[in-house]
């Protein structure tokens, strides 16, 4: 998705799954589009912890260029409490979770930093978060439980948009089409057409420059 | 056998042409009145409920089916969407907590007529014969009250109705399918070249998905949506394989009524159940009661109607209502291969293998596993490589290669534990009810069942050319709960799943499973309530 300096070519070059949305059932057209229209006003999440948010989110995934609108899809869950269903008894409900994480979040990066979470270079922002990740007790909360929720909250969000879908050649609804080649190496002539198929070489290129960029200190864009 | 239409008529009830819903059928629903004592009041429209009803709708009873969610239609209600199917799940608040606290919420209990059939993959195996005394045999585990031959002829009736499609099937008690198999995926087909390379044997099947046209139900359309809801009607869920008839046959079924409480008299007979409607209490009557919730629901049921005789939760005399609650070892390997895979098409359940579901004496752990495709679409997908730790840049590259992977499933079967519980937490939900608390923890047998699981699915794909594992760790298939025991001191309900403390109340679900063998759990709780009609219907 992101194209950082021409090393990032899209796997599956001119593939939309939206160019066959009008072939999707009325039912589940509404709830797709839904995703790609104007995004809903922040209306959980306090200017405070916007801005923490926001950072944390888009370095959570990568969202990068182009932006899309995550931040609100999880401001949006939080706002109709679609709740996971449960709640391990060392956490909080999941949106005091929210709440607390933020506040938690920017807490470390002035404490290791000297300067509030939206205000550090990417770097230094994956650094806390990778400090998070990795930690067992964070802040009275167990880390791996505030892992996560917010990789899972974030994950939901970014493979639920149709431009993701286009990134990873996943052709999105398919109701009532259905597919007819399931093989191995097959596809029905609706479906994405991956650049260097079968050539393991180029994923692993991308993979380790991802992993550059990604490492401590990694460069940012 | 009988004719399927002839004990069954649903997948006829249900309309040819562009509607999936036979909206005349409800329409014209009988409805009883909560001051008509109905023969039976059943709490819960799932695997368990749905058949029971259907059963007994079709003996006469006068039959009050009831569950918390929506009376769904596949049309109206459904997409072809992850993000878009959470309403199918039930997502009040628990709390989770143990040594190994099991994650709830997507995996587990259905909200809405059809329970969790509507949200399963829909694999449809039977136990083994060897699941019903794995104490005298394997000195692990419980003997149930029952031996397999008296499930079989259930289990052929249901396999008939669903109707299960698959190849004849050798392990366990060798038996056929009525569907032929399904075509197979990328996925299934390099599951089962790892396995022929290996020498394991393995199967295309059980899927309770049409294979032809059964009835006025379609033939699948392999659009890999199974699990948010079959808007093609191929899938079985007993929303369409039990409940057209059990309507056309006199039942209610009672959407969105929450059930809060079971009623005993003084002479601890239940006289029916307390319902919330529309913000409004009511109380049905009943001249018996069986409780379909599921594991969680069910002993929170239970426990939630305490009352004078019981002062402890209902039929809780013996401490034993909530505990040997089990959940299968559900590990997860994908495998990353240089064709195109394309797991998101044909229905997640494919393959299987059950040839390491017995104990093998020369382990140093007893019982064992099966092992399964599992096919997730994306958003799954994404939190499996996030479980491997990955993250940002990386992970979004992993996701890059999702045509390229291919993903197993094991179903380790973890042993009942008496710690392993469903409590009362101190929260409440929006009724006032206090919610239920699932505390869960491994014992060393679970743990050493999950790694061979692990290293066999390992082997298989790496067999089957996989350049790349990764395996994370996950549960699924609650059971247990309200167990079936030989006497009162060892289970809730006694070998027809009547109380051993309230003669004409009976569980309907999972909840009495003693152990819960490899195998996914909804066709023998199928057959257990099928048997049970035959129960009732005989007092």
């Amino acid at each position: 998705m992101s194209n950082r300096g021409g090393q990032d070519e899209p796997a599956f070059p001119g593939f939309d799954v939206l160019d066959d949305a009008s072939r999707w059932d009325a039912v589940t057209q509404g709830v797709v589009l839904s995703r790609v229209g104007p995004p809903p006003p922040i209306r959980f999440f306090t200017p405070e912890e916007e801005r923490v948010a926001r950072p944390l989110v888009d370095r959570l995934v990568d969202n990068d260029e182009p932006r899309l609108p995550l931040l609100e899809a999880i401001d949006q869950r939080l706002v109709d409490n679609e709740g996971p269903g449960y709640r391990n008894a060392d956490m909080p409900e999941y949106r005091e979770a929210w709440r607390q994480s933020c506040r938690f979040v920017d807490e470390d990066a002035v404490e290791r930093f000297g300067v509030h979470f939206w205000e550090l270079h990417e770097a230094d922002q994956r650094a806390v978060l990778e400090a998070v990740r990795t930690a067992k007790d964070w802040h009275g909360l167990p880390a791996s439980e505030v892992w996560t929720m917010w990789i899972g909250w974030a994950c939901t969000a970014l493979y639920s948009h149709p431009t993701a879908w286009n990134e990873i050649g996943f052709p999105g609804p398919a109701y009532p089409r259905g597919y007819a080649a399931l093989g191995l190496d097959s596809k029905d002539s609706w479906e994405a057409r991956e650049r260097n198929a079968r050539d393991r070489v180029p994923w692993a290129e991308r993979l380790e420059a991802a992993r550059r960029r990604h490492a401590p200190g990694g460069e940012d864009p | 056998m009988r004719g399927v239409r002839a004990r069954n008529e649903s997948a006829w009830l249900l309309p040819l042409g562009d509607e999936r819903t036979n909206h005349r059928l409800r329409d014209d629903m009988r409805r009883f009145d909560d001051d008509d004592e109905v023969d039976i009041a059943i709490v819960g429209c799932g695997a368990g409920g749905g058949v029971l009803a259907q059963r007994l709708a079709r003996k006469g009873w006068k039959v009050v089916a009831f569950d918390a969610g929506p009376f769904w239609d596949p049309d109206r209600d459904w997409v072809s969407d992850e993000r878009g199917s959470h309403h199918l799940y039930w997502t009040d608040p628990r709390v989770i907590g143990g040594d190994d606290p099991v994650p709830l919420g997507s995996n587990n209990s259905g909200r809405g007529v059809g329970g969790s059939t509507i949200h399963y993959a829909g694999y449809t195996p039977r136990f083994h014969p060897s699941d019903f005394h794995t104490a005298t045999v394997d000195g692990v585990g419980q003997d149930w009250p029952i031996a397999y031959e008296e499930l079989r002829p259930y289990y052929a009736d249901i396999e008939g109705e669903l109707p299960v499609a698959g190849q004849p099937w050798p392990w366990g008690d060798p038996h056929r399918y009525p569907h032929s198999p399904h075509p197979v995926n990328g996925e299934g087909l390099l599951f089962i070249r790892g396995c022929q390379r290996l020498g394991i044997d393995v199967r295309v099947g059980p899927v309770a998905i049409t294979n032809g046209r059964f009835g006025n139900r379609p033939h699948c359309l392999y659009r890999g949506f199974c699990l948010q809801g079959c808007k093609v009607n191929a899938k079985a869920s007993t929303l369409i394989t039990h409940i057209p008839d059990a309507l056309a046959h006199g039942a209610e079924v009672r959407a969105d009524s929450m059930v809060s409480r079971v009623v005993v008299g003084s002479d601890r007979r239940a006289t029916g159940v307390v319902y919330w409607r529309d913000g409004v209490e009511h109380f049905q009557r009943a001249r018996t009661v069986a409780v379909a919730g599921y594991s969680i629901e069910t002993p929170r049921l239970l426990l939630n109607s305490a009352c004078e005789e019981f002062p402890d939760g209902l039929c809780n005399d013996e401490d034993l209502v909530g505990r040997y609650v089990m959940v299968q070892g559900a590990a997860q390997t994908a495998g990353r291969f240089a064709e195109e895979v394309r797991m998101y098409k044909a229905p997640p359940p494919q393959v299987s293998s059950e040839a390491f579901y017995e104990t093998d004496p020369s382990k140093d752990y007893k019982r064992g596993f099966s092992i399964q495709c599992v096919g997730p679409l994306p958003i799954t997908w994404a939190e499996h490589v996030a479980a491997e730790g990955h993250w940002g840049a990386v992970l979004r590259e992993y996701m890059k290669d999702y045509i390229h992977w291919a993903v197993l499933g094991v179903l380790c079967e973890f042993l009942p534990l008496d710690d392993n519980r469903v409590t009362l937490s101190d929260e409440t939900d929006r009724w006032g009810l206090p919610v239920a608390r699932f505390d869960y923890s491994q014992c060393d047998n679970d743990r050493a069942l999950m790694a061979a699981g692990q290293s066999k699915m390992e082997d298989v794909l790496g067999a089957a050319g996989a350049e790349e594992t990764t395996t994370i760790k996950r549960y699924a298939h609650l059971v247990g709960g309200c167990r079936m025991g030989s006497t009162a001191a060892e289970g809730v309900v006694d070998g027809n799943q009547r109380a051993f403390a309230v003669d004409n109340l009976f569980v309907a679900d999972g909840s009495v499973l003693p152990t819960q063998g490899s195998a996914n759990p909804a066709l023998t709780i199928m057959a257990l309530s099928a048997r049970l009609a035959d129960h009732l219907a005989s007092r």
